[in-house]
């Protein structure tokens, strides 16, 4: 249960080795008796997030132990695996970040509004302003998954479930080494502290940076010339 | 977020009991005022008792037989017509019989006549297979019923006993004292020739612990009192903004600290329950909110007081309503909260910057001085303190074991705090 604080208890981060997973439980104020599960390859919640049968069992035990106060779905992959043909590489992304994250989206929100209260933070990205012809393979994955996000948060409205949006920009991870920064990069930790953030605020979408949200809506007002000069860094 | 269901009977309650498979459980409350989290229940079943709300006095034994949903300030109006008086009644009347079992509330004469549950005779309780049982002091499900947090069952009316009084009013004596040690000397030399002992701390500014200790006897001439039902001004809506900083509190202690001195007859009710006067009076915290932190802590161990002033000083937390009473014998209930000792109330805004991790550390130092906090006003005390600050926990979890096999009653504290 959140506490008086409006603290979590019970925090499953999914996605166990995610940096910036990491790095908002660790921007969450310390509790002795908190329960952090961490869902990944192994452990006592071993996953493979692509298993379906997996995911139902997974999720299931986590309910079944108590209530569940957050869930931070951090499993996302690039799709830049060089040892994977282009086509392979979109299929892999595809399946984690919309397929998958999607899937544990419904079954976790499921249990949570059973119990009538808990917090669920998605990790979007600011890939899903616009398309941009590196990476709108990947972008595509998360504007599915960010759309999703939302049609499910409005429904939640009233049941005490909550569902938060957390999109960042470029954020220096392992997931992103040997990558050339963009602009308004950031560090796991840094993205972290917004994550922590999100849960918290009142509105659905945190971006991270927060100006982020800006660059986006130029991003998207842009005239398609343009937009394609200056994505063509 | 939660259902409500209305019950009039015991039939209507059993026919919940029957029916819900929700498996978020039932749970009873009274006027869901609760500080903490202790009337909540999650995606479960609240069962609304408000209709029990009778109240049948008898003079000659000098007992009510009251209905689960009648409140204290209810009970206080029927039984003063009759110039009787429940003997323990605590600081507010918007208190149900129910909740006066489930938390085994206290008043300012704690030292002299215990818990309520001391003049409690008997508990009619209905578990959770739907049987209707009475329980007496003998048995072991009273005592687990009383302080028990409704997780043993639904207080359909209970049996209590009523002081007869000879007046309306209570002589009250006030003091103005300067410090902490000052206070703590007054009241301990006051218990033996007072009924009500308790004193206002001002813990903002230098929090040396100044205050008002107020002390009263049962009074034997009568006052007039203005219509007692009336509720008196209500604070409007305040935009949920929080006005409790530490400028405002200090401002209003200063007041409070400086107001003339009551020395004679106050009305009962009045004397009772002072913040009744003003309604919603919580809005002045805003949407943030505020938690309650009530502790004891045994004689000799007043030390622990200088630490707690010194941290809540560096944290800038001023509290509005600092309480200090000194209580006397326990009751044998394993969860209930008074015992020898003294205990501390404070009301502090959610919005102090620190204050859960100060409280936190706090939490430690008081169980290492073998203290312990009020469960019914908690909302944030770690879980795996509450076998150290109730050490008979699991005398009790036995007992509610034999009561509830099936786990029918929970609440988001007992959730929280791993109770059951």
């Amino acid at each position: 249960m959140l506490n008086g604080f409006k603290n979590p208890g019970r925090i499953a981060l999914i996605g166990a080795k995610s940096e910036i997973g990491l790095a908002i439980v660790s921007q969450l104020p310390e509790d002795k008796s908190r329960e952090v599960i961490l869902v990944g390859r192994n452990g006592e919640y071993a996953l493979d997030v692509t298993d379906r049968a997996a995911r139902e069992r997974v999720v299931e035990a986590i309910f079944d132990k108590g209530d569940l106060d957050l869930a931070i779905i951090a499993v996302g992959l690039l799709g830049n695996d060089p040892t994977k043909s282009p086509a392979d590489n979109l299929l892999a992304a595809m399946d984690v970040n919309y397929l998958s994250t999607v899937h544990l989206l419904e079954l976790i929100s499921d249990r949570m509004k059973k119990q009538a209260h808990g917090t669920i933070l998605v990790i979007s990205s600011f890939a899903q302003a616009r398309p941009r012809d590196d990476n709108f393979g990947y972008g595509s994955t998360k504007a599915g998954l960010d759309f999703y996000a939302r049609g499910l948060a409005s429904t939640l409205n009233g049941t005490g479930v909550t569902l938060k949006i957390l999109r960042p920009g470029f954020v220096k991870s392992k997931m992103t080494e040997g990558m050339k920064a963009a602009p308004f990069s950031i560090t796991s930790q840094e993205c972290g502290k917004y994550g922590a953030r999100a849960i918290r605020s009142r509105g659905l979408v945190m971006w991270a940076p927060s100006i982020l949200k800006y660059i986006a809506f130029i991003f998207k007002s842009l005239p398609p010339s343009v937009f394609r000069k200056i994505s063509h860094r | 977020m939660s259902s409500r269901a209305k019950v009039a009977t015991v039939e209507q309650i059993q026919d919940l009991l029957s029916t819900s498979k929700s498996g978020r459980g039932l749970l009873p409350i009274g006027l869901h005022r609760s500080y903490g989290d202790s009337a909540l229940n999650s995606g479960g079943i609240l069962v609304d008792l408000a209709a029990f709300h009778g109240i049948n006095i008898d003079m000659q034994s000098r007992t009510a037989i009251v209905g689960a949903g009648v409140t204290i300030a209810a009970l206080e109006r029927a039984a003063l017509v009759k110039s009787l008086f429940p003997p323990v009644v605590p600081g507010t009347g918007f208190v149900t019989m129910g909740g006066a079992i489930a938390a085994d509330i206290h008043g300012k004469s704690h030292h002299r006549t215990g818990s309520f549950s001391q003049c409690v005779r008997v508990i009619t309780l209905m578990l959770a297979s739907g049987e209707v049982v009475k329980l007496t002091p003998k048995d072991p499900e009273f005592w687990a019923t009383v302080g028990g947090l409704g997780l043993t069952g639904i207080v359909l009316e209970i049996e209590v006993e009523l002081h007869a009084l000879q007046s309306n009013s209570v002589d009250v004596v006030e003091h103005r004292v300067k410090n902490l040690s000052e206070m703590i000397e007054l009241l301990s030399r006051s218990d033996n020739d007072y009924e009500h002992t308790v004193a206002w701390i001002d813990l903002s500014g230098d929090y040396r612990g100044r205050g008002v200790v107020s002390l009263g006897n049962y009074g034997t001439a009568p006052v007039k009192v203005k219509e007692s039902e009336s509720v008196g001004p209500s604070l409007p809506s305040l935009a949920g903004k929080n006005f409790i900083n530490p400028l405002s509190v200090k401002a209003f202690n200063e007041i409070w600290y400086r107001k003339p001195l009551k020395n004679g007859a106050v009305a009962l009710t009045k004397y009772m329950h002072p913040l009744d006067g003003i309604s919603n009076w919580n809005r002045i915290y805003g949407d943030t909110g505020f938690l309650q932190y009530q502790f004891v802590i045994d004689i000799g161990r007043e030390e622990i007081f200088d630490r707690l002033f010194r941290g809540l000083r560096d944290l800038r937390a001023a509290s509005f309503l600092g309480v200090l009473k000194k209580f006397g014998n326990a009751s044998q209930a394993p969860l209930s909260f008074p015992r020898s000792g003294w205990t501390l109330t404070l009301d502090y805004s959610m919005a102090v910057p620190g204050l859960e991790k100060f409280l936190r550390g706090f939490d430690e130092e008081l169980v290492a001085a073998g203290g312990r906090v009020y469960l019914i006003k908690d909302s944030r005390v770690s879980p795996e303190l509450i076998p150290l600050m109730y050490p008979q926990i699991n005398q009790w979890r036995d007992i509610r074991r034999t009561m509830d096999p099936t786990g029918l009653w929970q609440s988001d504290q007992a959730r929280r705090l791993h109770l059951c």
